[in-house]
Formats: C-alpha cells, sequence, structure tokens
C-alpha cells in the first residue's frame, strides 16, 4: 500500500514535472522542472527495487546533468528572464524558426511511435516475472560490469573521453 | 512485494505485531507512522546541532580572537542560536524588485531538502540509524548534489552582480571538488567491498589501529584529501569563496532576509555536521566502541551514538579552527589545488589502494609489521 502510495507520488512528480517543462516560457525554469522530472524518475526506479539505479539517477542526471544545463543556459543567455537582466545578456529568440518545427515535428514523430509500441504490448495482457528480484543490486551490477559487458563499459569510457578531449580544443585558447 | 523499502519498514514491525488484530496494511500504515517520527526526531535533532553549530563558530572564533563572544542569551549564551531564530522569523521577507520570484523562492528549500535527504543514511550506532541502504555512500553523494544547485539557483535568481557572482564560484566549486572526495571514498569503498555506511564502520575497529585512515599509506594521505575536499564542497574557509565577505558582500544569499537567509546557513551547519560524521565513519571507526563494551544492547547503543557524536564534533571543531587560521584562497588557486593536486593525488590513491588489497591480501600496515616483527622474533620456528 505504502508502496503503491510512493509509486503514485513518483509518477505524478514525472508527469507534472514534464508537463512543466513543457509548458514553461523560461527555459531556466524549465530545468528546474525536469530536475522535479528526474527526481520522479529516480524514485520510480526506487520502488522498482533497482536502487542502485536510482542512486545513479541523482548522481549522474540531478546533480550532473541539470547543473550543466542550467550553466549552459546562463552562459548562452537564453532566459526570458535574462531580458531585463542587468548582466549584459541578451535574450535569444530561439523558438518557433524553421528549424525548431523540424525538430518538433520528428520528437512528436517518435513519441508516437514509441507510444503505440507500448500499447500493443499491452493488447497481450501483462504477465508478471516469475522469480524473485535480487536484494542487492550494487554486487551483480559490479559484477556484470566487469565480466559480460566489460566491452561497452571500456568503449562508453572511450567515449566520455573524446568528449572530453574535443571539449579542451574548443575552449582552448588559439594561439597565433 | 519490493524488497529494498519493506526490509526498511520490517524493522519496525514488533509494534505492529504486538497489536494482534492488526491488518497487514495497518501494520504497514503503523510502520510508516513510526518511521515518520524517527525521521522527524532526527531531522529536529540535526537542525538543532546546526544550530547550536553557529554558536560554537561564534564561541570558538572569539576564543581565537581574544574575545568573549556571545554570552547574554542563557547559560554562557547557549541560547543565543534560538534567538537568532526568533529574529530571523520577525524580519521582514525583502524580496528584489528584478529576481526571478519562482527560483528565488524554491532556492533554499533545494540546499535544505538536499542536506536533511543525507540523514537518512547516516548510521549514529549499529542500531540507530534510519535506513541501512546497501547504497548508503552512493545515495549520500547524490542527494548532497543538490546543495550546489541551490546555491547556484540563490545566486543566479537575485539579480545581483554579487549574488550571481557567488553562485557561480559556489556551483563550480562544488562540482570540482566532488571529484576527489568521490575518489577518495571509492578508495574506501575499495577496502570495505560495499557501499552501506554501516558495513564501513563495521570492517573497522574501536581503537586507531584498526581505523581505515591507518589501514595503508594511501588511505592516509586519501584522509586529508577527503577532508580538503569537503571543506571546499560545504564552502567553509579557506574555500568560503562563494560567500566572500571582503569581496562579494555576502555571496550568494547577499539578497536573502529573513527565514529564507537562515534556511542558507542552516543547510551549510547540518551539511559540515554530516560530513565531518562522514569522515569519521569512512576514515576514523565511525560509531566503534573499544572491545564493542556493551555489544548490542542498549547501554552499547549508547555508548556508540556517543563515540559517533564525539567522533563528529572533533572534527567540527577541527574545521571551525581552520577556518579561523587560514586565509581564503583565490579563485584560480581554488581551481588548481582542485584539478592539478588533489584530482591526481587521489587517483593515485586510488590505484594505489587497489595494488595493496591486490598484494597484501587486504591486510593492514600495522598487522604487516606485526607479522613481521612476530617472523623476525622467530614466530616460525
Amino acid at each position: 500500500m505504502f508502496l503503491k502510495f510512493l509509486f503514485i507520488c513518483s509518477s505524478l512528480a514525472v508527469l507534472f514535472g514534464s508537463l512543466m517543462v513543457a509548458c514553461t516560457k523560461d527555459i531556466m525554469h524549465s530545468c528546474i522542472y525536469l530536475f522535479f522530472c528526474l527526481l520522479g524518475v529516480a524514485g520510480l526506479y526506487l520502488t522498482l527495487n533497482a536502487d542502485f539505479v536510482a542512486a545513479t539517477q541523482l548522481v549522474v542526471y540531478a546533480g550532473g546533468i541539470v547543473i550543466l544545463m542550467v550553466f549552459a543556459t546562463m552562459l548562452t543567455g537564453g532566459s526570458a528572464f535574462q531580458a531585463h537582466n542587468k548582466f549584459g545578456f541578451k535574450k535569444i529568440p530561439m523558438m518557433g524558426s524553421r528549424e525548431t518545427y523540424i525538430i518538433g515535428f520528428i520528437s512528436a514523430f517518435l513519441f508516437i511511435a514509441i507510444t503505440f509500441k507500448l500499447l500493443l504490448n499491452l493488447k497481450e495482457g501483462l504477465t508478471p516475472l516469475s522469480g524473485q528480484m535480487p536484494f542487492e543490486t550494487v554486487r551483480i551490477i559490479g559484477h556484470k560490469l566487469v565480466t559480460d559487458h566489460v566491452l561497452p563499459f571500456e568503449i562508453s569510457s572511450v567515449l566520455l573521453l573524446g568528449a572530453l578531449v574535443g571539449a579542451a580544443m574548443i575552449a582552448r585558447p588559439r594561439r597565433g | 512485494m519490493n524488497e529494498t523499502i519493506v526490509t526498511y519498514l520490517k524493522q519496525f514491525e514488533f509494534v505492529s505485531r504486538g497489536y494482534a488484530g492488526l491488518s497487514p496494511h495497518m501494520a504497514t500504515l503503523v510502520s510508516v507512522i513510526i518511521f515518520g517520527i524517527f525521521a522527524f526526531v532526527i531531522v529536529n535533532v540535526c537542525a538543532i546541532i546546526g544550530g547550536l553549530g553557529t554558536y560554537a563558530e561564534r564561541k570558538i572564533s572569539a576564543d581565537m580572537q581574544m574575545r568573549i563572544g556571545p554570552n547574554r542569551v542563557g547559560p554562557y549564551g547557549i541560547l543565543q542560536f534560538l534567538a537568532d531564530g526568533v529574529k530571523m522569523i520577525m524580519k521582514e521577507d525583502t524580496v528584489p524588485r528584478d529576481c526571478d520570484r519562482f527560483l528565488f523562492f524554491i532556492a533554499p528549500f533545494f540546499c535544505l531538502v538536499g542536506v536533511f535527504a543525507t540523514l537518512a543514511v547516516l548510521p549514529f550506532s549499529n542500531g540507530f540509524i534510519l535506513t541501512d541502504l546497501n547504497i548508503g555512500v552512493f545515495y549520500l553523494l547524490g542527494v548532497a548534489s543538490m546543495v550546489g544547485m541551490g546555491v547556484f539557483l540563490g545566486g543566479y535568481s537575485s539579480n545581483s552582480k554579487w549574488s550571481m557572482l557567488g553562485g557561480m564560484r559556489g556551483a563550480s566549486q562544488i562540482i570540482s571538488y566532488e571529484i576527489p572526495v568521490t575518489i577518495s571514498i571509492l578508495s574506501i569503498v575499495l577496502l570495505t567491498g560495499s557501499l552501506s555506511l554501516r558495513d564501513m564502520a563495521n570492517a573497522q575497529t574501536g581503537f586507531p589501529t584498526g581505523w581505515y585512515i591507518f589501514h595503508n599509506p594511501f588511505t592516509f594521505i586519501g584522509f586529508f584529501i577527503f577532508f580538503i575536499g569537503i571543506l571546499a564542497e560545504t564552502n567553509r574557509a579557506p574555500f568560503d569563496l562563494p560567500e566572500a565577505e571582503s569581496e562579494l558582500v555576502s555571496g550568494y544569499n547577499t539578497e536573502y532576509s529573513g527565514m529564507r537567509f537562515a534556511f542558507f546557513a542552516l543547510a551549510e551547519y547540518v551539511e559540515v555536521f554530516v560530513v565531518c560524521s562522514l569522515a569519521s565513519v569512512l576514515f576514523l571507526g565511525g560509531f566503534k566502541v573499544p572491545f564493542d563494551i556493551g555489544g548490542n544492547t542498549i547501554i552499547g547503543q549508547l555508548l556508540q551514538v556517543g563515540t559517533f557524536f564525539g567522533k563528529a564534533f572533533l572534527l567540527y571543531y577541527v574545521v571551525i579552527w581552520v577556518r579561523w587560521t587560514l586565509p581564503r584562497l583565490r579563485v584560480d588557486q581554488l581551481m588548481t589545488v582542485c584539478w592539478k593536486y588533489l584530482t591526481p593525488i587521489a587517483l593515485f590513491n586510488l590505484v594505489g589502494c587497489a595494488f595493496w588489497m591486490y598484494f597484501f591480501d587486504g591486510k593492514s600496515i600495522l598487522t604487516l609489521l606485526l607479522q613481521t616483527g612476530a617472523a623476525a622474533a622467530g614466530g616460525h620456528h
């Protein structure tokens, strides 16, 4: 009962957050609502017995990505609030151009396709998974990461290294 | 049913089992209510610790500067923090005209929620712990990163140059110093083989010989890196650049007044307590009492709680001591210390710990010395 309550709360947080992300005019507020949405997703993971994934969600998305987004927004000056702000940032009218319409159309199409795919599964009826979920997921995840899935794990670190080097290249002061 | 949460609630089932007539739903409800009461008590106790922290800070700084400090309210002025709290509530709540009201109102709560959420996994003793999550440290790092968000939003939304600079400094500092801190924690995780804070404390002994700080040379260095890192993460001097009084008025909380300002201050002082107790759990044996006096009885638990708080408060004292001793760093020095010194050393420590675990079977340096000594004295005959 309590778990259902938690699950419903988390789902409501996700729904509310994602709705507000789309409905707010100020991009900075969108970032904060996105934060609520990601917290809700972490809550969903927690109630579904994936505690490690939930904590990772908190560390990576809530702690890292949202702060990064807020920083990026602030430094590029895309917030409506900044339009009358006195730091000298100028508001950049990003929305309503041809590119945004194209991207919006594609993402709407993808969203509808994925939703249909999920709903098709519903028609066959859901069967609960048999067997018990392991209580301690951390140990199993760690073990799998360095045995069965070591190649994707390493390749993803190469990807991150590439991103890091690229960022350093772009940010490097030009000489001569 | 879901195991993760249910097991934490089950520890209170003895209460509901006392009343045989309760249905399972009611039993869960009773457990949840008891759990809520415990959480409420711990949050309030830690808030009082935070309040007393402000008093301790003023008294100790006064001592160091040969002043008297607060001495009017209550005996030795110990109720000063309550008087301050009342003053904060009575104050006018000013809001800058051109601020971003939504973010301005929400920023202090980010700090407060992030700090209080970390209290859930602090092991006050072997038994007094709200939830012994098996991802304890990881969870703690995750929710503590909300504080950086609050600091940054507080600075950004105030629409003031001082706040803005303070907020940017705060966010970049907290994000940067998370890296050496996390890597130092990782080396302890390596030694313990668990992410649960209770397991980490239980893997050590009551005497300094069994503490992780003296386990091997790498953890010894790791402790100091960790301590420097947490000083920076909690915006304490010599890393108090986000609220550098002489440069930025009051930094990210310049525009805040009344209770909102008090939330920032309270969050900072409670966070110092949290990270100090984390340092004591990770490196200084946590709640372990010598010879395990009292065992798992209530007396033993109380002794453990006393040990835990004693160590945490000792570190708290050191933090205050450092603040009133060292001058503030510059921004570039701050980043240099983090990225050019602490992070490489922490990485080296992590690798060193791994090698130590591999070559010496996870034995501590003292055990090895004793073994060699015994062998030299003819222990192998």
